[in-house]
């Protein structure tokens, strides 16, 4: 006993080393996916055919050749590539994201004001999915064949039907026919309901397939048997042991769908006429937009790094083979 | 708030419904039930109204902005020297009266008194001169505002209620130009404090008009409250003094479906546009009604490349012209609501030719006799026109799908389909914006398809001019130079001479379209659905609603 209190501080330092370690490496390679990240969005902006004022202007401008002189210049794309990026590059170590050429707005400052309702909407329906996918899940894993089929049935309409669809008729149901619910907007928690409905449907359905796998699959393991034998009931064994075997593909799962929420965002709200990242990336494209594209690309780079982060930790905490080194 | 009861209508509000009345037919307007009882009662004062459109302004900036909608909405806050009637007829706003100089090259402005920004600053002459001389500034980087000015060369403060305008050249199109939102004013003050800021809407965009801009959340909606010192709305103006409602709010509904459910379930009262597909469904609605109008200016034609063969044989150019069945094309593709086009401008348009009506009907055999003509007599394996063992091909690109507006792309397959039938390929290559840009605007291929809204014939030059070139801000995509073109559209640019303006735009829209320069295939008819509780709505020549005389009733 005395020898083990004696290790337990020295043990203690190593682990926190090694957490110090890992969270370093962690950050390179995040500044390095971002830096990346930026690179290619500025790249791929500088395939787009044409020039970039003309283009962004539209067909049937009106503008005169002078003004689209003074736009390139104020910008500083009359400036050869490798010197915009370099600048650019630049500008973004010391935090500065720009100003959106259409908006004519700091992309800090856009970005900032948009991203609060897209992070409730994201939320919401993340956690809306996960818990939707867990009664369902659990309630039809490796039982009642009748309501399982259903339930698969759903979870494929779910899972086929385009977003844009179904926010359609969420709307026509509920806030056109039954008018529990109003049309669009950000005012206020019943407005959540709907675009969060309709973002989660999806998600719930490839969750729910794949948490229903994994449960199965962990019930006809042998540990489940001994479980059993010591006398656990069905539900208990559902509950407190195979639940705890699938969170590792589900979470890597979520992870990597949470990123994606970001890109039905764009759908979701366009058709809920709700302000955020999604309706401010559509635009931004539409618009050819380089500074707003830009800045939208590497927060959603900075989302993904910060997500898969998450699910590392998530991974360690709930599997103790993983914290053995 | 007081609403209408079976009382009996005094005078005043029976003549401003009169008023109402006239204006509305004047302007093309069609309202399901023009006479319906509710227009006829006592304005309401207050209340709060929902207006939901389909596209949200880049900029909210009037001066920067080449956007529709930044006009439409921001005509609440920012009002005109001029105002221009559904005839084209110019009548005082801002300025009382004017005088303009025989020579066409300045414009002197006495200014209404008593007029003030919202932020308390007088309206004088130096407001209009501080407001023009931004427009035109470098900084700016106007769009459109600064092509409106065309050769504008300063403003004169005579005294604090005189101002002149001063032109490089004749240029009788300003005082168009000055009815338009586009060159509205700001207060000098915020253009002073907020100059930069002033296209991202909100309360730094201060101006004279009917309402204050009070709030923009980007992506949802921009809330307009009641200027309640205003009383200088133009004449002709159904009232005076403020705004019958307290509150305008605008929101941003992208889906054609979710704006009309919204309409639909009341939560918006005014939805704008109704799609084709639904103007049938809001009409037989007892609860909704629709205002249309026909959009003015160049109407959505199909431009010719004269300098590109085959299309430089005017044989070949009145082959595709009489060989498309637009009347059929267009009836079927929006359910009777857009009607078809005549002339290369809308009959809304001042100085539109009625005599070029049914005047180029659809004539297969015509179209087929004009080819052999231009010696494309031989037919290869599929059917198409060949000579010397080339193929009749024209080729009309498309722009992205986010570029195509009004099922246009629908309309080009039934011409593609049309035009196969005499022998004619056409070919539609879908290219990315930049190349479409550099390719359609640079002469290279056969077809440009576009339409031009703007409630004055000058489009015809803007649209025939040679030295109005794609490159430079023009339009002239059909690349032809034309000695009479030119003469005409500037002779109509130089004068106010009604006759003389009568004739010199009614020969150019017969010129174009007997060169087949021009196809000209639908005139848009913009439909709004409003609810019945909507009074006293209507829109402008410019197809722009005008919130300052609606007011809601039960």
């Amino acid at each position: 006993m005395t020898d083990h209190d004696l290790t337990a501080p020295q043990g203690l330092r190593a682990v926190t080393l090694g957490v110090l370690r890992r969270l370093f490496v962690r950050l390179l390679g995040a500044l390095a996916v971002l830096i990346g990240a930026a690179t290619v969005a500025f790249a791929a902006l500088q395939l787009v055919p044409g020039d970039p004022v003309t283009v962004m202007l539209g067909p049937g401008s009106a503008a005169t050749p002078e003004v689209k002189a003074e736009i390139r210049a104020t910008y500083g794309l009359d400036q050869p590539v490798a010197v915009q990026y370099l600048h650019y590059l630049g500008r973004l170590l010391t935090g500065d994201l720009g100003e959106s050429y259409q908006l004519q707005r700091p992309v800090a400052g856009l970005i900032a004001d948009q991203l609060g309702s897209t992070v409730q909407l994201a939320l919401a329906a993340l956690v809306l999915a996960v818990v939707l996918a867990l009664v369902a899940a659990t309630a039809t894993a490796g039982r009642r064949p009748a309501l399982r089929g259903v339930s698969s049935l759903l979870e494929l309409l779910a899972v086929s039907s385009p977003s844009y669809w179904i926010g359609i008729l969420l709307l026509t149901a509920f806030s056109f026919q039954l008018r529990i619910f109003p049309v669009a907007g950000d005012q206020d928690l019943s407005a959540l309901v709907l675009p969060a409905v309709t973002l989660a449907l999806p998600l719930t359905g490839v969750l729910t397939q794949v948490l229903r796998e994994g449960l199965e699959t962990t019930l006809g393991q042998p540990f489940v048997l001994t479980a059993r034998s010591r006398g656990l009931a069905p539900a208990a064994v559902l509950l407190r042991h195979a639940l705890r075997h699938t969170t590792g593909p589900v979470a890597t799962l979520t992870g990597w769908l949470t990123g994606s929420l970001l890109g039905g965002a764009v759908l979701v709200e366009t058709v809920f006429g709700r302000p955020g990242i999604g309706a401010l990336s559509l635009q931004g494209a539409v618009n050819k937009d380089m500074p707003l594209v830009i800045g939208l690309v590497l927060l959603s780079a900075l989302v993904f790094v910060l997500i898969s982060t998450l699910v590392d930790l998530l991974h360690v905490a709930a599997d103790p083979r993983l914290r053995s080194r | 708030m007081p609403r209408t009861g079976p009382r009996p209508v005094p005078l005043l509000a029976a003549l401003a419904a009169g008023t109402l009345l006239l204006t509305g037919c004047g302007s093309g307007a069609t309202g399901a039930a023009p006479a319906k009882s509710g227009d006829q009662g006592t304005p309401v004062q207050g209340g709060s109204l929902t207006y939901a459109t389909d596209v949200e302004p880049i900029s909210f900036d009037i001066h920067v902005s080449q956007q529709d909608v930044t006009g439409a909405i921001q005509r609440n806050v920012f009002d005109s020297l001029v105002q221009q009637d559904a005839k084209g007829e110019f009548q005082p706003w801002l300025a009382t009266k004017w005088e303009i100089a025989p020579d066409l090259k300045s414009f002197t402005f006495h200014l209404r008194e008593g007029v003030k920004f919202t932020d308390g600053t007088p309206f004088d002459a130096e407001a209009v001169k501080v407001n023009f001389d931004r427009i035109v500034a470098k900084e700016t980087k106007s769009q459109y505002a600064a092509s409106l000015l065309g050769p504008y060369t300063g403003t004169e403060v005579i005294d604090p209620k005189t101002v002149k305008v001063n032109f490089g050249e004749p240029f009788a199109p300003f005082l168009q130009a000055a009815s338009t939102p586009y060159l509205g004013f700001y207060s000098p003050k915020t253009i002073k404090e907020n100059g930069a800021k002033l296209g991202a809407g909100g309360p730094a965009d201060v101006g004279t008009g009917p309402f204050v801009f009070s709030s923009y959340t980007k992506g949802q909606s921009a809330v307009y409250t009641k200027n309640p010192d205003y009383n200088w709305a133009p004449a002709g103006a159904a009232h005076q003094g403020p705004a019958y409602l307290d509150k305008l709010t605008v929101r941003f509904l992208t889906e054609d479906s979710v704006r009309l459910g919204a309409l639909n379930s009341g939560q918006v009262q005014v939805a704008d546009p109704v799609p084709p597909s639904g103007v049938k469904t809001v009409q037989a609605d007892s609860k909704l009604k629709t205002i249309s109008t026909d959009a003015p200016g160049a109407v959505y034609s199909l431009v010719l490349n004269t300098s590109k063969a085959p299309l430089d044989d005017p044989l070949v150019r009145k082959a595709v012209q009489r060989g498309i069945d637009v009347e059929t094309d267009v009836k079927s593709i929006y359910f009777g609501v857009n009607k078809r086009a005549w002339s290369p401008v809308a009959p809304t348009t001042p100085y539109y030719d009625k005599s070029l009506e049914n005047s180029w009907a659809y004539d297969k055999a015509l179209a087929e006799k004009s080819l052999d003509e231009a010696g494309w007599t031989a037919k290869d394996a599929d059917g198409y026109r060949t000579k010397n063992g080339q193929r009749l091909t024209i080729e009309w690109p498309l722009p992205p799908a986010e570029y195509v507006r009004e099922q246009r792309d629908t309309l080009g397959q039934a011409i593609q389909a049309d035009l196969k039938k005499i022998g004619i390929e056409v070919t539609r290559p879908r290219l990315d914006i930049g190349t479409y840009i550099a390719q359609v605007y640079g002469g290279k291929v056969h077809i440009a398809d576009y339409s031009w809204a703007r409630f004055d014939p000058d489009v015809l030059r803007l649209y025939f001019h040679s030295a109005s070139q794609p490159s430079k801000g023009g339009q002239n995509a059909t690349f032809y130079k034309d000695a009479q073109l030119d003469e005409w559209t500037t002779k109509g640019k130089e004068t106010f001479d009604k006759t003389v303006r009568q004739e010199v735009y009614g020969k150019t829209q017969q010129r174009a379209i007997e060169l087949g320069l021009i196809v000209p295939l639908y005139v848009r008819t913009a439909t709004v659905g409003q609810s019945a509780q909507v009074h006293g709505l209507t829109a402008d020549p410019n197809t722009w609603l005008r919130f300052h005389d609606a007011w809601l009733g039960k």
